[in-house]
């Protein structure tokens, strides 16, 4: 067979990788330790994200796919115009304005188009993932019609989740990928989340306390027993499994504020301030030595800087109201600036639709355009009208996504080992006009504007 | 069961049988499809206005001068770098800031890079008090109700409304009964209700179908009993107009006064229109022949939702002017297209039946909210969304201002930057059209109403 020349050699790709990281403009990234500890002395702990793994051995390509001459947003801030990505078989080979197509690649043109990472989806349900289930693969259905409605919005992966903890990290989840017909190609990484909720009354902290007491301890008798090989490993005591894997790194933390001070639809009046539930999210923060996950809070904006110094993340529906207490309106209320304020100060940010009735997790064919998963740049882009750079709050739905669901080894960027799932768009990512043409998830083709019903008809 | 699935096969059958029918009809928005304006038939304007009150047609505000880097009047094109002087709650001059020479006396407020737009107008808003406080169905028809003593000034979320650059708002009650009540015409900002006041009635409305279906099992628990019930109500209303009338002229006894009746009467002398929300294809079928051919009222069809725009024909030929929001899609269960439904409104084309129909054009086509069901200050997004689905920009930004203020006979006051018109405008940090433009500030009758606080903004 006729072997094309293949561009990946390892010093090819460390070239391509230095680009990239090169050109992030976040310069923090570009040192960004694997799985990094907080450091307890004095150093603040970092918000948490991994490498992609390299393969364990260098795998020959089956299949190239090149998307050549697009303007590519690599989904980490960074844009490379009229640039090539280049996938071999369902990673991301590679990524520059000088990369070299295999003779035997489908070419993909995109000239006078936007590439960009597919949209990682921190909430969303439906897209042939079953409602509840202990295994997302038992009751998945890789045909059903809402996936290719949710490529068309731009989609590729999204957070399933079964359960949720209460007073202590619980609940199982599993990245689903929008792979339209391919049972196995649509289950990612599973439990990368656990879930909890905040407030806890003071007995319920103190049992959470002990827990990770004993976590601890658990991992102290597991070091000191790995020096004896003769010693079997002591079992996890019970109900610090889920805290021992979140001590490791292994699985994120997302903390709810509770939803206890919320005004939905002009009902209510619940005094717009949850700093209290979020400094004890902090708190557990702290205990755990990890940044956490605060999901949907309103005041983060209020001690922004209090949420960075534990190296958390925040998921942030900007669109959210609640009306600040009267007079106290430069420390309570919901703020559409948020998303920017906490991106200021370092905290990386996922948003998610509205919720409701009429849209929030699904896209459905009910809901109300601007208000559900059809059009989530349009969330992103009111991050932007809150204060937040145009590039940067595309992270809000590709790579800072990814590190908030724990998965962003394996998708969020157009990064080298990536998953490939690619958008080649009709505009700027964040223009509410903007189409997906063509969307590729783990390398292959699976939506095309035009061969689909949806959207072809729409001209300008 | 809707009309349309008994057609339906009687359509297939006819297909099979004539194959030329069958021909598909290109899809709506083809480029460059212009449709025809339609004559809007906006009621007879009465010699005297015997039920309506107005609020002041000028109230007082300071002299000023607001500079922007482009004025988008929507009555006229686009002026760059541009200056609208505003003096007692109107506009007195408009134009280029290099032809127009500021009086003295005038302060300067410069907005910068900012857009200015006309402050923005919504036909179809649940919000200037408790949304919870409009839907009292004691009958399944209530004359009787109003909103216009419930109209807060300071409620939340007026205060974001003005944050999305919202100035005037149709304030109607919900959609629980047939006829919810008579709906309030109010601008956004005001010291106090009165002075906020543009209308009232602003309208009647009317709610068809889904909405108001009573579960109970009682009278109204299907779309013939609520028929029955709208047209009894409508034709009470009439009796009693047509009584003062012929008392008026001498050609019949003094009625008694009926409290209950007596806004029924603005509504057919034409003081105001009936804002009717008919979001379905049956429902907006039975709205236009009920409503325009036997009680020939002045109608105007809002949130004119789902597949409510197949009849597009019947409004066209009625001159029914449209607002439609705030889904803005609708998903034929046939081919799974998403429907640009304010396009389809506008252009017409294919609409699902076998000959291609007359579309409303560019100016008989709002766009509203229904807030709080979609948040007031999103109006601009509702407009966006329309967009995104074929509405061309020029259209979107009509329909969120001048149209709907043509409409319901207000765009003597409000609905583009004109000199002698309301001083109501919006200041977007770009194209207003794009949800991430923000509105820096919002002024309302000449004032200031609000200015955006970078540390905490409203929206």
């Amino acid at each position: 067979m006729n072997s094309p020349k293949i561009p990946g050699s390892l010093a090819f790709r460390a070239v391509l990788v230095a680009l990239a990281v090169g050109c992030a403009a976040d310069a923090a990234l570009a040192q960004r330790p694997r799985f990094r500890r907080p450091d307890g002395a004095g150093g603040r702990p970092q918000p948490q994200q991994a490498e992609p793994e390299a393969p364990a051995e260098e795998k020959k390509v089956e299949s190239w796919t090149a998307i050549r001459g697009g303007d590519v947003y690599l989904g980490d801030g960074t844009l490379l115009r009229r640039a090539t990505v280049l996938i071999g078989d369902d990673k991301i080979h590679a990524v520059g304005h000088e990369v070299e197509i295999p003779e035997d690649a489908t070419i993909l043109e995109a000239e006078g188009k936007v590439v960009a990472p597919g949209f990682c989806i921190v909430k969303a349900s439906g897209f042939g993932a079953p409602r509840s289930g202990e295994d997302v693969r038992d009751g998945m259905n890789p045909f059903d019609p809402t996936i290719k409605m949710g490529l068309a919005a731009g989609i590729t992966s999204f957070l399933w989740q079964n359960g949720s903890g209460n007073d202590k990290p619980g609940g199982n989840s599993s990245l689903v990928k929008l792979a339209y017909g391919d049972l196995e190609g649509m289950v990612g990484p599973s439990d990368s989340v656990k879930t909890m909720r905040v407030p806890l009354n003071p007995q319920q902290m103190k049992t959470f306390r002990d827990l990770v007491k004993q976590a601890r301890e658990h991992q102290d008798a597991v070091r000191e027993a790995a020096k004896d090989d003769k010693k079997p490993a002591p079992k996890p005591p019970r109900g610090t499994e889920d805290i021992l894997k979140i001590l490791d790194g292994e699985t994120r933390l997302w903390i709810s504020m509770g939803g206890g001070s919320r005004m939905f639809r002009g009902g209510g009046d619940g005094g717009g301030d949850d700093t209290t539930e979020i400094r004890q999210a902090m708190e557990i923060a702290s205990l755990l030595g990890r940044g956490v996950v605060l999901d949907d809070p309103v005041c983060a904006w209020v001690i922004a800087d209090e949420v960075a110094a534990t190296g958390s993340m925040a998921i942030v529906n900007p669109r959210n109201r609640v009306p600040s207490r009267e007079g106290f309106e430069d420390s309570t209320g919901s703020n559409i600036a948020q998303a920017a304020i906490l991106h200021d100060v370092g905290v990386p940010v996922a948003v998610t639709a509205p919720g409701g009735r009429f849209g929030g997790s699904g896209v459905g064919t009910g809901g109300i355009l601007g208000q559900d998963l059809n059009t989530p740049h349009v969330d992103a882009a009111f991050a932007v009208r809150g204060g937040m750079p145009n590039r940067q709050a595309l992270r809000t739905l590709t790579l800072d996504a990814a590190r908030i669901m724990g998965v962003e080894a394996r998708v969020g960027s157009l990064e080298v080992g990536k998953d490939a799932d690619v958008l080649i768009l009709d505009g700027d990512p964040l223009h509410y006009k903007t189409f997906v043409d063509t969307a590729l998830v783990n390398g292959k083709v699976a939506y095309v504007r035009a061969e689909e019903p949806y959207y072809r008809h729409i001209r300008r | 069961m809707q009309l349309r699935d008994t057609i339906s096969p009687l359509l297939a059958a006819l297909a099979l049988l004539a194959p030329w029918t069958a021909t598909p009809v290109l899809a709506q928005s083809e480029a460059g499809t212009q449709p025809e304006p339609v004559e809007l038939f906006l009621g007879h304007e009465p010699d005297e206005y015997q039920v309506t009150t107005f609020g002041p047609e000028q109230i007082d505000s300071p002299a000023r001068a607001w500079k922007a880097a482009r004025v988008l009047p929507v009555s006229g094109p686009p002026i760059e770098d541009g200056v609208v002087l505003t003096r007692d709650s109107k506009i007195v001059a408009v134009g280029r800031a290099a032809e127009i020479a500021i009086p003295a006396g005038f302060e300067v407020v410069d907005l910068g890079d900012a857009w200015c737009v006309p402050g923005l107008v919504d036909l179809h808003c649940h919000i200037a008090s408790a949304s919870s406080d409009i839907n009292d169905t004691v009958f399944q028809a209530n004359p009787e109700m109003r909103t216009l003593d419930l109209v807060t000034m300071d409620h939340p979320n007026l205060r974001l409304a003005l944050a999305g650059g919202v100035t005037t708002v149709m304030y109607i009650p919900g959609s629980g009964g047939n006829v919810g009540g008579f709906g309030t015409l109010t601008k956004t900002w005001g010291r106090n209700p009165n002075e906020a006041l543009l209308r009232f009635p602003g309208c009647v409305k009317i709610a068809q179908g889904n909405n108001p279906t009573r579960r109970a099992g009682d009278l109204g628990a299907t779309h013939i009993g609520m028929n029955a019930n709208l047209r009894f109500a409508l034709e009470r209303g009439r009796d009693y107009h047509l009584a003062w009338e012929a008392w008026e002229q001498g050609k019949g006894p003094k009625p008694e006064r009926n409290h209950g009746l007596e806004y029924m009467r603005g509504l057919f002398r034409y003081e105001y229109p009936v804002c009717s929300h008919s979001q379905y294809f049956q429902v907006s079928g039975v709205t236009l022949s009920m409503l325009r051919d036997e009680f020939d009222l002045w109608l105007v069809i809002v949130h004119g939702t789902f597949d409510a725009f197949r009849h597009v024909d019947g409004a066209v030929a009625r001159g029914v002017p449209i607002c439609n929001g705030p889904r803005q899609y609708w998903v034929d269960p046939e081919d799974g297209r998403f429907w640009g439904i304010a396009e389809a409104w506008r252009s017409g084309g294919d609409v699902g039946w076998f000959d291609p129909q007359q579309g409303l054009g560019d100016d008989a086509i709002g766009i509203n909210t229904d807030s709080p069901v979609v948040a007031q200050e999103e109006l601009s997004l509702q407009a966006a969304m329309a967009v995104r689905l074929g509405l061309p920009e020029r259209v979107a930004l009509r329909g969120i201002t001048i149209n709907p203020a043509r409409f319901v006979r207000i765009a003597h006051r409000v609905g583009s930057i004109e000199v002698g018109k309301d001083a109501d405008l919006a200041f977007f940090s770009g194209d207003p059209l794009d949800p991430r433009s923000h509105v820096a500030a919002t002024v309302v009758n000449g004032h200031l109403a609000y200015r955006r606080d970078h540390r905490h903004p409203r929206f």
